[in-house]
């Protein structure tokens, strides 16, 4: 094997492993899914925390939302904990408990427990939001833009 | 009752049932007060969506007396929501003129201590803790702000003989307490709460006293809290003025209360443990007629360690100085939790 062709495959190896990091960096971005009908196609990470956090809790006055969160272990509950309540699951926990008894809410999210339901609930329930590996959105739901970027963009923050 | 069908839909109405319950232990110095357990309240908090837009909420408490329980009705709520602009509802309210009362309620889990601030205490008479009407409550369009407000009117405190108690079957007199509330929470500093409270109610003498004589006295109470609910750290302060004057004779009388409590989940193997401190004041003019309370001056200092996510232990320090003479110091146990 000559020097030229020794460079040319260590070259090749050295793309592979890049575009297979870049594969599963994409792969790896949590999307924010939404029911089709929900009248929304962005928000601001901000808006995202606000309405996970049960502050917003109507996308218009006839469609409340409905929050889904997936159940303990799952990596879209560590990144939704991590990133937009920035709490651990013993303070998520408690959060629910309190903001219902403070009548600020009338449930806690409804726990979901695989990617499968995720995508049926979503795809039923009016005003549903959820968080979901982005490669495993069913079709017909609303991967929604976070600050203006979608899953796999470069500077989307929820991974 | 109620839930959601196999394919996602609400039915209604669906009842959620969560309860709250306390026992604990007190050695104070006060005399003729033995030390020992007691069993704390009871408490049930329903909550029930009867439509998309329709909800029912409850609170019953159950409280030891020496020799049976006392059971009361704390809230009573139907709610309409238009958006998260407009709610309006109806019943019995933990009177929002001040950040712990409507932020704990009657669950001692929620609260970091075992006791709440002497000015909010329950059957205290320092604040009206319950209000019944109607209020109106929602977000203010103000961006990363995140203004709310509260507005309600109903059937204020009774009698000054009856001041810490609130009028479920009635009021007491013609005019309606009035209470407004803004506070916001700005979503890039979440966990911060800052807020203001006004309050307006007229307070009617007992009938068959010797202060009939002197008529009704108005009612002015106005409050703020800033607060910061992380728990590294946690910080709450709230001050409170209560205004009273004499409506025949035009003679007024200005009452205070604050505290501040800090507290900090500890990191790592430690976090089930939370050190805090309270310290709270409470002046009351010597001539004040309606409010009837002592002067306080009280430290609070103790640690709740969080036996699983729903269980607490707490342990209790209190030293408070109500008169040049007269000190108290206890100490007190409690266990709270929720199921």
């Amino acid at each position: 094997m000559t020097l030229v062709r020794k460079f040319l495959m260590m070259g090749l190896t050295l793309l592979a492993v890049v575009a297979g990091a870049q594969a599963q960096k994409a792969s790896s971005d949590i999307a924010v899914v939404t029911n089709p009908e929900t009248p929304v196609t962005e928000l601001s990470l901000a808006d995202v925390r606000k309405v996970f956090l049960g502050e917003r809790q109507y996308w218009n006055s006839n469609m409340p939302v409905i929050l889904l969160v997936r159940a303990p272990v799952a990596r879209e509950r560590e990144v939704v904990l991590k990133n937009i309540y920035q709490m651990t699951e013993s303070q998520f926990k408690q959060y629910w408990v309190a903001k219902i008894f403070r009548s600020e809410a009338v449930s806690a999210p409804k726990i979901v427990y695989s990617a499968d339901m995720t995508n049926q609930l979503l795809a039923v329930i009016p005003g549903s939001i959820a968080f979901m590996d982005a490669k495993a959105v069913g079709p017909g739901l609303k991967v929604l833009k976070v600050d203006g970027r979608l899953p796999g963009e470069p500077g989307y923050k929820l991974h | 009752m109620g839930g959601t069908t196999p394919e996602g839909h609400e039915t209604y109405p669906n009842l959620h049932l969560r309860g709250f319950a306390d026992v604990d232990f007190s050695a104070t110095n006060i005399k003729g007060q033995p030390s020992g357990f007691n069993l704390g309240q009871f408490v049930l908090h329903m909550s029930s969506p009867l439509s998309k837009k329709v909800s029912v909420f409850g609170e019953l408490s159950f409280t030891a007396r020496s020799n049976q329980y006392s059971v009361e009705v704390e809230r009573s709520i139907v709610r309409y929501d238009a958006n998260d602009y407009f709610k309006l509802s109806f019943g019995k309210y933990h009177t929002p003129v001040n950040y712990w009362n409507t932020a704990f309620h009657h669950g001692a889990w929620l609260q970091t201590t075992i006791s709440r601030p002497e000015m909010i205490q329950f059957g205290g008479r320092f604040l009206p803790v319950h209000f019944v009407g109607l209020e109106a409550e929602g977000a203010i369009p103000s961006g990363s702000l995140g203004l709310n407000y509260n507005l309600g009117i109903g059937n204020g405190r009774q009698t000054p003989s009856l001041l810490a108690r609130d009028g479920d079957a009635g009021d007491v007199n013609g005019n309606r307490a009035v209470v407004a509330e803004l506070f916001a929470r700005p979503t890039q500093l979440f966990g911060l709460q800052v807020g203001a409270s006004f309050y307006k109610d007229e307070v009617t003498p007992d009938a068959g006293t010797a202060a009939v004589a002197l008529g009704p006295y108005r009612e002015w109470i106005a409050s703020g809290h800033i607060v910061w609910s992380r728990e590294t750290p946690e910080f709450i302060t709230e001050f409170v003025n209560v205004h009273h004057t004499n409506i025949a004779s035009g003679r007024d009388w200005n009452s205070q209360g604050v505290y501040t409590q800090l507290a900090y989940r500890l990191p790592g193997v430690a976090r089930a443990w939370k050190p805090y401190y309270r310290y709270e004041y409470i002046h009351v003019p010597a001539t004040e007629p309606v409010l009837l309370v002592p002067n306080l001056s009280g430290h609070t200092a103790g640690v709740r360690y969080d036996i699983t996510d729903y269980a607490a232990f707490k342990v209790e320090y209190r030293s408070s100085r109500r008169s040049p003479t007269l000190r108290t110091d206890g100490l007190f146990l409690q266990t709270a939790f929720t199921f």
